[in-house]
């Protein structure tokens, strides 16, 4: 479990070089990358299906890339983008491709539906946590023009 | 004139945050924040993933409008953090307009990783993705190979200006006929199927297919539809590579 934190920890810090991330924020995203590995595994290990483990960990994800984007003033995709590497569907969509030109479309759908199963988890799991920050957001401009 | 001058710096900032591959409302949100410095009365702001259309309108004055095309698509994390950093302290006047669009231009030309730097990014992604598909410490060096392949043939791609679809193609075909090969002639314990997509994992479009659905959840229709086929040709090409790299495999 170890080595598949630190592999997740190392991979996500490498792809930050393809994606242009800054180079301040590279281990912030690493960490991030990291910590949504070792939730998925944990609630894999739980019982839980691939989609929900995905939905969990991408809550704490959004949730730190939340704080991390109002601690350190930057835009929350910066660490958002790179926290997700480790479970975006991009296996999962080759393979719905690969079986599909091999005319397998059995396979092929089942790939598909987990593509979107886990794009759609990771999406409401992000749309969830923004969501609660803009509640958060409200209440305190509320509190601040009642004093 | 300075609202032209205005029009054109927002329209810029616009270009380069959906170029490096922002949410949409992301896009129009911070349009829309820095079009409140024209003076005009209503601003409105419509992002495409393929196009931006920005329309300046007030009842004294004559109407702007201002139209993109945008051709060129990928994920540039730097680009979106710098704009959103330039529209910040554009918003609160402390800078003026041609400072902005002086500095967007900058931000349009600006490379953060030397091609060597990206080179030994995308030799390395493979190796230490591998342990996350439950490759060992051999699929790992197995990897490493494959890795030092599909860099190289990266590189050639980009040398030669080939096409996002073909340079995908070309770069999956490379990773499943290399992996094939070291499988049967060099390690022959390691999994080549965990070589293939660990492999792979540089040129999948998995964070465009999610940035698409999140388009979708937030309503931008138009948008997350136009990714999502993106996302599906970009794995097309991917698949197609990969099947052409073992049909000719079995051919040998």
């Amino acid at each position: 479990m170890i080595i598949e934190i630190l592999s997740a920890f190392f991979s996500v810090y490498v792809f930050t070089m393809l994606l242009e991330v800054p180079r301040c924020y590279k281990i912030h995203s690493a960490v991030a990358g990291a910590v949504c590995w070792y939730v998925y595994l944990l609630m894999r290990d739980r019982g839980s299906s691939p989609m929900a483990a995905t939905f969990y960990s991408m809550l704490v994800v959004a949730l730190i890339s939340h704080i991390l984007a109002r601690y350190l003033k930057a835009p929350m995709t910066v660490f958002l983008v790179s926290g997700f590497l480790p479970v975006v569907p991009g296996t999962a969509i080759y393979r719905c491709v690969y079986y599909l030109l091999l005319n397998d479309t059995e396979l092929s759908t089942h790939y598909l539906i987990e593509t979107v199963q886990i794009a759609g988890a990771i999406a409401m799991a992000v749309f969830i946590m923004d969501s609660v920050f803009r509640l958060v957001q409200v209440y305190h401009e509320n509190r601040k023009a009642i004093s | 004139m300075q609202e032209k001058k205005l029009l054109d710096t927002v329209m810029l900032a616009g270009e380069l945050m959906l170029s490096g591959g922002a949410e949409v409302y992301r896009v129009e949100d911070t349009m829309n924040h820095m079009l409140k410095r024209s003076g005009y009365q209503d601003a409105e702001v419509i992002a495409f993933v393929t196009g931006i259309f920005v329309t300046l309108s007030d009842p004294q004055k004559e109407t702007l409008t201002l139209t993109r095309r945008i051709r060129q698509r990928g994920t540039n994390i730097n680009r979106i953090y710098r704009v959103n950093d330039i529209s910040r302290r554009f918003c609160c006047d402390s800078m003026s307009v041609d400072d902005a669009y002086a500095e967007l231009k900058e931000i349009q030309a600006e490379v953060l990783y030397s091609p060597l730097m990206k080179v030994i990014g995308t030799l390395s992604v493979p190796p230490c993705f591998s342990p996350m598909f439950g490759g060992n410490a051999l699929d790992f060096f197995a990897c490493a190979l494959v890795g030092v392949c599909l860099a190289i043939a990266d590189r050639l791609c980009r040398r030669i200006r080939l096409n996002d679809f073909c340079s995908s193609a070309c770069g999956s075909f490379v990773v499943a006929f290399s992996a094939l090969l070291i499988n049967r002639y060099l390690l022959k314990a390691a999994n080549s199927d965990v070589m293939i997509i660990s492999s792979i994992m540089p040129l999948v479009p998995g964070v465009t297919f999610t940035t698409a659905i999140r388009d979708v959840l937030n309503g931008d229709y138009s948008a997350g539809t136009a990714r999502i086929l993106e996302a599906s040709v970009i794995a097309l090409a991917v698949a197609a590579g990969v099947g052409g790299g073992m049909m000719l495999f079995r051919t040998l």
